[in-house]
């Protein structure tokens, strides 16, 4: 019984229970659970175990000598490689700038939603879809609607005037990051939206009401009434947005793999270049980790949270 | 702008302006895309001087049999099914096992299964290829299969987890009585009333097979096991001036996500917020 007690004890004093030995009793929970646990452990804990070791070690697959231990000598490779450098600052500029698009436009987009229309259900049909469709499809289409010379955004912009040389947007080195945030923004705002739809849904409508009959600002109304209610919900869409968004691999390389000239390169898709063209496997494993600790501190605030408002 | 000084009506003309604002943001980039796969070429390049196909023209469509793409919509077809059924029947069975026996480190458990979605993708990247390479996996649909099981697993297991807890003990107890053990239990009793749940999960992994890019990017090598995720991609290099037949193999691959998320809507909250529930 100390391994495990049946959430309702009448459970064990059912007839039919009764010739059950102890040992049997107790091994019946990890029949149930044991096929998940051993999936995920050679799976998932096996391997992240295997990739923090492979980040102390000189490990290329392609050269000889392989499995070396390095100690700290890929991370110090790696924080003396401008490549690096750059990738840390561009994946620290991606998601600040999708966190804080995706927070406020997810919050306006939640509001509208939340307010009583006709078709509710068919416009929130709608806003969902960017989130449903997959990366490639979206990259695909984006590809074309921003291509410089055959695609339809050019093409408006030049028979109305507004630019005469036609911008390369994805193929150009300032423009590429911003474009690909906002596409980012695009796709993963009505996931954030949702989850901020859900919070709003939680405020009663006769606090709102009351609020409104007591002259309140709509400021005052967001910030006293609404924002009590939803502030969990925000640090949720929040924690989420960053791991999601600093792990985004598909968001780049099917658009410009990092390119033009390493100007969308983060460090997801540095450790990526690093591992499979490279094929320099500790390396990449010491980009990994890194971008681990980022999001295993960030679980930690998650679960703070969690934990807080259980409270 | 405080409430009591605005007019409501202007309030609400302001707010179906951003509704359309919002909708055209979704509506214009997908339309496009689709009025596109029916144009012909020299519509595509802006010869002709309408933004409308001049008619139904499905050579974008047909010029897709020339390609792999058929192909490719089977490997997805044939991962998809093999990941959905795995993760299904061990995520049910641990949703259950979760819901009903308090383990000593139950609550532990829950907290890694949430942890795990946080993971990046790329850390595993490199166990997982010399992993699948040393059990002869790599570049095999089944080695894609087991990797994106994995991937699959936490989220079913806690969505079915939260269900079962809905359905109350009392009905499984009686069955218990009438001498089922667990098992049948589950499979007779408890399982029917949970099929939404199963369904949503079910929907939830296809449409993580059909998303995922990294992994089938990584370990597939061969074009004829590539998912639709690589080879879309491998078509825009080898017909980047085809814009209508991308197109097209675009609005062919959103087809099945778009039917199970008319499916899935009820879920949408719980799909959404599934991380989130406690």
């Amino acid at each position: 019984m100390t391994l495990t007690t049946p959430v309702r004890d009448t459970t064990s004093q059912s007839p039919a229970q009764r010739h059950h030995t102890p040992l049997r009793r107790r091994l019946t929970p990890l029949a149930f659970v044991g096929p998940a646990v051993v999936v995920l452990v050679i799976m998932l804990a096996y391997p992240v175990g295997n990739a923090i070791w492979t980040s102390f070690n000189y490990e290329v697959a392609t050269a000889p000598g392989e499995g070396e231990f390095a100690g700290l000598g890929n991370f110090r490779n790696i924080f003396g490689d401008s490549d690096f450098v750059g990738a840390s600052i561009r994946s620290s500029l991606w998601v600040l700038g999708n966190l804080v698009l995706q927070i406020v436009l997810g919050l306006v987009i939640a509001s509208v939603l939340n307010q009583r229309l006709r078709a509710r259900a068919v416009i929130r049909s709608v806003v969902i879809i960017p989130w449903v469709v997959p990366t490639v499809v979206v990259a695909i289409m984006w590809r074309f609607l921003l291509d410089p010379s055959s695609g339809p955004l050019n093409d408006i912009l030049i028979s109305t005037g507004v630019v005469s040389d036609p911008p390369l947007w994805l193929a150009d080195t300032t423009l590429a990051f911003p474009m690909l945030t906002l596409i980012s923004v695009w796709k993963w705002t009505p996931f954030v939206a949702v989850i901020l739809l859900a919070g709003l849904q939680s405020v009663p409508d006769e606090v709102r009401e009351a609020a409104l009959i007591d002259g309140a600002s709509t400021f005052q109304r967001f910030r006293y009434v609404i924002m009590p209610h939803i502030h969990t919900s925000i640090a949720m869409s929040s924690v989420l947005t960053i791991a999601y968004s600093i792990n985004n691999f598909a968001g780049i390389w099917l658009f410009t793999r990092g390119g033009p000239a390493g100007s969308t390169e983060t460090l997801t898709t540095l450790a990526y270049r690093y591992a499979f063209q490279a094929f320099d496997f500790g390396r990449a494993s010491a980009v990994a980790v890194i971008l681990f600790a980022f999001v295993f501190l960030v679980s930690c605030v998650y679960f703070y949270l969690v934990e807080g408002r259980r409270r | 702008m405080n409430a009591h000084t605005s007019h409501p009506r202007l309030r609400r003309a302001g707010l179906y302006a951003l509704i359309v604002v919002i909708l055209a943001m979704v509506i214009v980039p997908f339309g496009w895309m689709v009025l596109s796969s029916f144009k012909t070429p020299a519509e595509i390049r802006g010869l002709t001087d309408s933004w409308l196909p001049e008619g139904l023209y499905l050579g974008n469509y047909q010029g897709l049999q020339d390609t792999s793409f058929v192909t490719y919509f089977v490997n997805s077809i044939v991962i998809a099914v093999g990941t959905t059924a795995l993760s299904i029947i061990i995520a049910v069975l641990a949703g259950y096992g979760l819901a009903r026996f308090n383990f000593v480190g139950n609550r532990m458990l829950l907290i890694a299964i949430v942890t795990m979605q946080m993971f990046p993708a790329v850390l595993l990247a490199v166990p997982l290829y010399k992993m699948l390479s040393a059990a002869q996996l790599l570049d095999t649909r089944g080695g894609l299969v087991v990797v994106y099981i994995t991937f699959a697993l936490p989220f079913c297991i806690w969505m079915l987890r939260n269900y079962f807890l809905t359905v109350p003990v009392e009905v499984e107890e009686a069955a218990l009585i009438d001498g089922c053990n667990r098992l049948t239990a589950l499979w007779r009793v408890l399982l029917p009333p949970t099929m939404p749940a199963v369904a949503a999960a079910a929907a939830f992994c296809v449409i993580q097979v059909w998303e995922e890019f990294l992994y089938a990017n990584t370990f597939i090598d061969s074009d004829e096991l590539r998912p639709l995720s690589v080879g879309l991609n491998s078509l825009i290099g080898q017909y980047s001036t085809d814009w209508g037949r991308l197109m097209a193999s675009g609005v062919l691959m959103v087809i099945p996500v778009v039917l199970i998320f008319a499916f899935l809507q009820r879920y949408l909250t719980q799909l959404a917020g599934g991380s989130v529930k406690g």
